[in-house]
């Protein structure tokens, strides 16, 4: 960096090294390190900033500060949606007819079963009947 | 693209689920900045407290869909306050008033003794006279102490024209304030 870029940079953003291009101020440090007379290009800003710095911001009052928070987004509070309780109904109906088409099924076979096993008990109690008139 | 470190990401995450203490904290951390803006832009309270509380209600709408990453918050914040403060500049070049400055520059007065205040009243003057975007650039970089990055970004140029209007604007006001020196004064002292 030349004498001149610290120049431009001084008269640009001030005498605070803080404010310069990060890029910029590790070696700018360095070159004011090297020559401590080059600090003098820095004096002229450093005088307007102690001027700059003069004037004081304001301080928020807190009427502002309530009126902002007033409108503050809320937590979201924990409703009973509607929606979602016809979704929970409808749930529940389909639920429960499913649980109907199971045990309905599930007793069918039940009492087929045992209409069977009442045919075959019956079938073989019937002795006077001829083999040959059942059979042929 | 390289993702933005933003130090306000878990607080506007906060606000946004409508954590009440995270909207005080960012509050407290953000609404001095915001009104200071709006006043060294505007160079009027009642204004500046306007635009202030217009960019924090903004803010509060845009906390439950903030995208973390793409930008920082605060930078977003300050787009937001400029555009209301150019709203307002803008109405005013349109209805133009007939009253006066603020406060008119009153010139050398060494002998009077400056106090601090009065002085920061000359700087806010000679502020307020800078043409628009001189004083953007100096509020951004000297006040609000954004990066030349962020201050180039906000005001849509390239890193060198900033440092062009801040090296102009500086200069401006360092004639402005010329009595005002070290050197000047004590050298008008005698």
């Amino acid at each position: 960096m030349k004498a001149e870029r610290l120049q431009t940079l001084a008269e640009a953003y001030g005498a605070d090294l803080r404010r310069w291009p990060a890029s910029d101020r590790a070696f700018a440090e360095s070159l004011l390190a090297a020559d401590p007379s080059l600090r003098a290009m820095l004096d002229e800003a450093a005088a307007l900033d102690a001027l700059l710095d003069a004037s004081s911001a304001p301080t928020p009052s807190a009427d502002l500060a309530a009126r902002i928070l007033a409108a503050a987004p809320k937590p979201r509070a924990r409703r009973f949606r509607l929606d979602r309780i016809v979704w929970y109904l409808g749930a529940g109906w389909a639920a429960a007819a499913c649980a109907g088409v199971v045990a309905g099924v599930g007793l069918t076979t039940h009492l087929t079963a045992n209409e069977r096993a009442d045919a075959v008990l019956y079938q073989s109690t019937l002795v006077a009947v001829d083999d040959t008139e059942v059979l042929g | 693209m390289v993702a933005i470190v933003d130090p306000d990401e878990d607080l506007v995450r906060r606000v946004g689920q409508g954590d009440p203490a995270a909207a005080q904290t960012l509050v407290a951390r953000k609404l001095p900045r915001i009104l200071a803006l709006g006043q060294r832009m505007l160079g009027d309270a009642a204004e500046a407290e306007d635009v202030a509380q217009e960019t924090m209600l903004k803010a509060w709408r845009q906390a439950p869909k903030w995208t973390p990453g793409k930008a920082r918050f605060d930078t977003w914040l300050h787009r937001v306050a400029l555009n209301l403060c150019y709203d307002r500049l803008r109405r005013r070049r349109e209805i133009p008033t007939d009253s006066p400055p603020d406060r008119p520059d009153e010139g050398p007065a060494p002998d009077r003794g400056l106090l601090a205040a009065e002085t920061g009243v000359r700087v806010d003057a000679a502020l307020k006279r800078l043409p628009d975007r001189q004083r953007e650039a100096v509020v951004l970089c000297h006040y609000q102490e954004l990066s030349n990055i962020e201050a180039a970004a906000l005001m849509e140029i390239s890193v060198e024209a900033l440092e062009s209007v801040l090296s102009r604007g500086r200069r401006a006001l360092r004639l402005a304030l010329a009595d005002m020196a070290p050197g000047a004064s004590e050298g008008d002292g005698r």
